[in-house]
């Protein structure tokens, strides 16, 4: 079978994909296209800097460009740099993957204060990607609203010490922005009552591991069955957790009403709690993880308004949507895969070439382009070195990395 | 020898590895490679010997693709008393407390069908220095010499 296939992000949900076709067909064409220099999206840029063992899966990816056959086009930017509807114009086939990366809001009055951010942006400057804002200053208590895994992400490398970073992927400026944050008290509310809390236990039990913390677990109630007795238990193991200097609070049935400041700055948070009533719990700043939108590059709630086939991905004719793009923010690196896997069966039934169309064609003599070549020259400057008990030493800048693409090209 | 590998995957990871293993014997065995998810462990052939590649997944639990084979086992009760089987595990050691629950589980319920294991039951860790199959060969070499002993002479 043969056919051109661009995938538009270069994250777990596209890699998964360009894998499964190109294991049924590997005649096919397949181009990951990333807005980024580098590939792998939330691998490099989600997964926690300390789960190195979740980002392992990039093993996989590599061989589907190094055996497999699939291309890399990085720091090409659909709907800005290219609109989709030449790229569909073409490739046989486009599928977008472009996953979610903005924050939702808080919606709560109190909402744009000074000291309010969102998860993603927080995380984004942890993992130094390249188009992050700086890192603020949270003060002595910081308060994590939401109850997923990111939250528990945020909260455990809030919590952890110098040391615990150890074989981590952290940057030097984010681990002293972390060593220096002066943290005493960090809060996590969530809207839901523990038992339908969305973080996955085996999260919450690897907090039992952190060293310099205290956590309580405030009102975790009853489990209703046998996947709420999971959470709860695991909230039973790191309830009373440790005497260290840093205190952790869990709290659920906590549904946001209002964040409460003074002179433009946070200072706590105003609930509802689940009997109505009004809770108070004092803060220096608010990190909502509660979820991710689309960026705005492409119009992703009218084409997914506007689908044929919705639940299998089918956009329209030649056009599908996998992973978060299609689902939205929910689901791990198995459910993607899942999802992509599905979603290949249903390209590879469909796909009809046209031979004449120009596929990669379409980027020749673009400059700044970043080839799966290119990539491999940033991964080797980031790992030939890396001091500080680190595996990797990410390049943090959009110009940094296309000049490591660059520089062992000619310098070889 | 005749041999099987079967992989539970969840990420794809064993898939990969289980894959790779059959490369590296495929020159001097005949090996064969199949999710544990297409497989009925009714049908297990006491002929061959059975390399299982497995992962954990969530709390300890088998991956998905192991599921439905550890399903099946508890459903029909085979018995698994001629076929010979080695392990390998895939875990992260970041969550300690669960490393390698998947292949632990899915040992034990062939053990308890009456399968008989070769060699020990031994992982990679993920959050480690080693690769994956850094670890499985050597340890895939040292399972067949070992099923050669059990099994007969090495066809």
């Amino acid at each position: 079978m043969t056919g051109k296939i661009a995938i538009v992000g270069a994250g777990p949900s596209g890699c998964f994909l360009a894998q499964a076709l190109l294991k049924a067909a590997p005649d096919l064409e397949v181009d990951l296209i990333d807005a980024l220099p580098v590939p792998y999206g939330l691998v490099r840029y989600g997964v926690a800097a300390d789960h190195q063992g979740t980002k392992a899966v990039t093993r996989q990816f590599a061989r589907v460009f190094e055996r497999q056959g699939a291309r890399f086009f990085g720091n090409l930017c659909i709907g800005r740099d290219i609109s989709l509807d030449d790229l569909r114009a073409a490739y046989d086939v486009v599928v977008l993957a472009a996953g979610m990366s903005v924050d939702n809001r808080l919606g709560v009055p109190g909402g744009d204060l000074e000291g309010v951010y969102g998860a993603g942006r927080i995380t984004r400057a942890l993992y130094e990607h390249p188009d992050a804002e700086a890192l603020p200053d949270l003060g002595s208590h910081p308060l994590i609203v939401g109850n997923g895994n990111v939250a528990i992400d945020l909260l455990r490398l809030l919590a952890k010490q110098p040391e615990e970073l150890a074989g981590s992927d952290l940057g030097p400026g984010p681990s002293d922005w972390l060593a220096r944050s002066g943290i005493e008290t960090i809060t996590v509310t969530g809207r839901s009552p523990a038992a339908r809390a969305k973080f996955d236990p085996v999260m919450i039990k690897e907090l039992a591991k952190l060293g310099g913390v205290s956590i309580r677990v405030i009102g975790a109630g009853e489990a209703p069955d046998d996947e709420a007795a999971k959470r709860l238990d695991a909230l039973a193991v790191i309830d009373g957790h440790g005497d260290g200097p840093r205190k952790i609070d869990f709290r659920f049935e906590l549904t946001p009403a209002e964040v409460l400041g003074a002179a433009g700055k946070v200072t706590g948070m105003r609930f509802s709690t689940a009997a109505g009533d009004a809770q108070h719990i004092a803060c220096s700043s608010v990190l909502t993880a509660i979820g991710f939108g689309p960026a705005d590059d492409l119009p992703r709630e009218a084409l997914i308004a506007a689908a044929a086939d919705r639940e299998a991905g089918a956009l329209a004719p030649g056009l599908y949507a996998t992973g978060w793009f299609r689902r939205g923010p929910r689901g791990t690196i198995p459910d993607n895969r899942a999802d992509a896997q599905a979603l290949a069966g249903r390209i590879l039934a469909e796909i009809s070439a046209s031979p004449a169309k120009p596929g990669r064609g379409l980027f020749d003599g673009r400059p700044g382009i970043v080839d799966y070549d290119g990539w491999c020259r940033i991964d080797a400057a980031e790992t030939a070195a890396p001091s500080q008990g680190r595996c990797r030493i990410k390049i943090p800048t959009r110009t940094g990395m296309t000049m490591a693409a660059i520089e062992g090209a000619t310098s070889r | 020898m005749k041999i099987s590998i079967l992989y539970g995957t969840e990420t794809g990871n064993a898939e990969m590895l289980a894959e790779d293993i059959q490369a590296e014997l495929d020159a001097a065995h005949d090996v064969t490679c199949d999710n544990l998810a297409d497989t009925d462990p009714t049908a297990l052939d006491p002929t061959r010997f059975y390399l299982l590649v497995c992962s954990t997944y969530g709390d300890g639990e088998l991956p998905a693709s192991a599921q439905p084979f550890a399903e099946a086992i508890d459903k029909a009760g085979p018995d698994l008393s001629n076929v010979h089987f080695a392990i390998f595990g895939l875990g992260d050691s970041e969550y300690h407390e669960t490393f390698n629950g998947g292949p632990k589980r899915l040992a034990e319920l062939m053990i308890a069908r009456g399968a008989r294991q070769i060699g020990d039951r031994i992982a990679h860790d993920a959050s480690g220095p080693d690769l994956a199959e850094d670890i499985a060969f050597p340890w895939a070499e040292q399972v067949l010499a070992e099923a050669e002993e059990r099994l007969g002479a090495p066809a």
